[in-house]
């Protein structure tokens, strides 16, 4: 009989290398604004890709179905307050 | 949690098997899966050097058994001594090692 070789760990519990059902994730949707403010777009221009209204529709400016602001005029894009903490933004046409 | 199995016969120590784990910490702090593994060793290791016939051991991930295949005095000396380090062992951490 050989003797044991001393493993002062031999009874301690060795964390198993378990699995995770985790470590998937979806691609990004670059989501947040797509022009700037004081920037000159054309009606249709999307302003503000969104999930929900962090940012309302102000004049001249719609939200599509996906909550997407767009703007319905040409002009410039204006962020602006709305009430005491919302936002909104809306497109201001340029005077000729 | 540590269990050590005693069997006798007729007095004589006939098998003990000490399995588990601790679970006093986690693997390399785990001081009295250490305490227990450092007994049980210079035991085997001690008996063994007096005279390697008189016992048999089994190591595995499980945890290791002893089987005593001798009645003479040293051996079952060394056994006792061992054993009763491990209720002392038992006494200060109930939840790590149970002695049955």
């Amino acid at each position: 009989m050989e003797f044991l070789k001393l493993n002062i760990q031999l009874f301690a519990h060795k964390k198993g290398q378990s699995s995770t059902s985790n470590g998937r994730d979806s691609i990004g949707r670059r989501l947040g604004a797509k022009a700037a403010d004081g920037e000159y777009i054309t009606a249709g221009s999307i302003i503000y890709r969104q999930r929900g209204t962090k940012i309302f529709p102000g004049t001249n400016v719609k939200r599509g179905n996906d909550d997407t602001l767009y703007a319905t005029v040409d002009g410039i894009v204006k962020f602006e307050r709305k009430g005491r903490d919302k936002k909104q933004v809306s497109v201001y046409p340029v005077e000729d | 949690m540590i269990k050590v199995k005693v069997e006798k016969e007729k007095g004589y120590f006939k098998k003990i098997s000490i399995l588990g784990h601790a679970m006093y910490a986690d693997y390399g702090k785990d001081i009295v899966c250490s305490a227990v593994s450092s007994i049980v060793t210079t035991t085997i290791n001690g008996i063994l050097s007096i005279d390697k016939n008189t016992i048999t051991y089994l190591a595995s991930s499980k945890g290791l058994t002893i089987k005593v295949l001798s009645n003479d005095r040293v051996t079952q000396l060394l056994l006792n001594n061992m054993l009763r380090l491990l209720k002392e062992l038992e006494l200060k951490y109930k939840e790590n090692i149970e002695i049955k």
